[in-house]
């Protein structure tokens, strides 16, 4: 009884720590950022939350090799894409920016090296980038305007800023900035 | 059905049907057997019965005895004690054991499999999630944009090439720019 104990004890472990690394695997790479850590936004009032990794970004970068190979080539290099937005229409932004504040002395804490930061006209903008290895390794995106939205984004993996930044002004003209539509809702009932 | 055995002869002839078929009879004792099956139907049926008895048990099949039981048979004729040998249950425990870890192994691996396929996303999420991916960039350039940053030439190449330069602006000071731009 103690043998088959012991195979029991050896195996599934194994067997657990093979299904709960690939959950790890995200969290250990240097450019991830916990963005639901970091507590910016109420998680109940997004209006777009993109949570794209591991091998759903291979599919996406797969099916873009033919239409769209830069897009496929960006793709190819990373981790995870991550992005919360939040609307700011009759939101108390004084706290909103404190929370914002909190945000960018955490990513400082860790390494994190500013890129860009704008503040003007109530609206704020900062971009961080995380190195490992001499390479980009993430990029995290903290923005702010007054009456419209706030948002928060974080892209791991290798990242080429050329690319990043030909293909950022691209989408930025061909994809409307708006969450999807959501599915219509079936209804049986006929008008009277 | 056995006809009734009517001759006082009978009951010597039943006595010698059985050694008669294992050919066991002597030749005199056979041959008087024979001359009374001749004349009596009752004996000549018995031995038909007897016959066909012994052809079918004969026609079961064959079963070894055990050695050890043979053994304990011939020691108990010499009138040895023999004491029953404890089951041998190690290589039950080891079959038992190794059937659990194929189990562990076969179920483990079958879980993964099926957390692996329930992970693959269809064609719509796919296409659902590459218009997500455009609109994560397309945040990030809207954002620059609004910053009158261009990402590619103004930031990115900057921060690869001058990082330090900026480090001691910084320290001077001097981050806000004419455009609102810290850098």
């Amino acid at each position: 009884m103690r043998k088959i104990v012991i195979a029991i004890a050896v195996t599934l472990p194994l067997l657990l720590a093979a299904s709960a690394g690939r959950a790890q695997n995200l969290a250990a790479q240097p450019g991830y950022v916990p963005i639901e850590k970091l507590d910016l936004f109420p998680q109940d009032r997004l209006s777009v939350e993109i949570n794209i990794e591991g091998a759903l970004l291979n599919l996406i970068a797969a099916g873009a090799r033919g239409s769209d190979p830069e897009f496929s080539s960006l793709l190819s290099g990373l981790k995870a894409i991550n992005v919360q937005a939040f609307p700011l229409k009759g939101v108390d932004e004084g706290r909103l920016r404190t929370r914002i504040g909190n945000a960018v002395r955490w990513l400082e804490d860790r390494g994190w090296k500013s890129t860009l930061k704008v503040r003007e006209g109530g609206e704020e903008t900062y971009i961080y980038l995380k190195e490992a290895d001499g390479r980009i390794a993430g990029l995290t995106l903290l923005s702010m305007t007054p009456g419209d939205e706030a948002v928060v984004l974080n892209i791991v993996g290798r990242i080429d800023p050329d690319q990043i930044g030909r293909l950022a002004r691209h989408f930025d003209v061909d994809v409307n900035v708006k969450p999807a539509p959501a599915p219509p809702v079936k209804n049986d009932k006929k008008p009277e | 059905m056995i006809q009734p055995h009517d001759d006082p002869r009978c009951e010597e002839a039943l006595d010698w049907i059985e050694p008669y078929l294992d050919g066991d009879l002597p030749g005199e004792e056979a041959a008087r057997l024979r001359e009374h099956l001749g004349r009596c139907p009752a004996c000549a049926a018995e031995l038909q019965l007897a016959e066909r008895i012994q052809r079918e048990l004969r026609a079961l099949p064959q079963l070894d005895c055990p050695p050890e039981v043979l053994e304990r048979v011939e020691r108990a004729g010499r009138g040895e004690v023999v004491a029953f040998r404890p089951r041998q249950r190690t290589s039950l425990r080891l079959t038992a054991a190794a059937a659990l870890l194929a189990l562990s192994v076969g179920g483990g691996a079958l879980f993964l499999r099926l957390q692996r396929s329930s992970d693959q996303p269809s064609p719509e999420e796919v296409a659902q999630a590459t218009a997500e991916a455009k609109l994560a960039l397309a945040y990030l350039g809207r954002a620059t944009r609004r910053a009158s940053v261009d990402l590619q030439q103004e930031v990115l190449a900057k921060r690869l090439v001058v990082p330090a330069t900026r480090g001691v602006v910084r320290s001077l000071g001097t981050e806000r720019s004419d455009k609102g731009v810290l850098r």
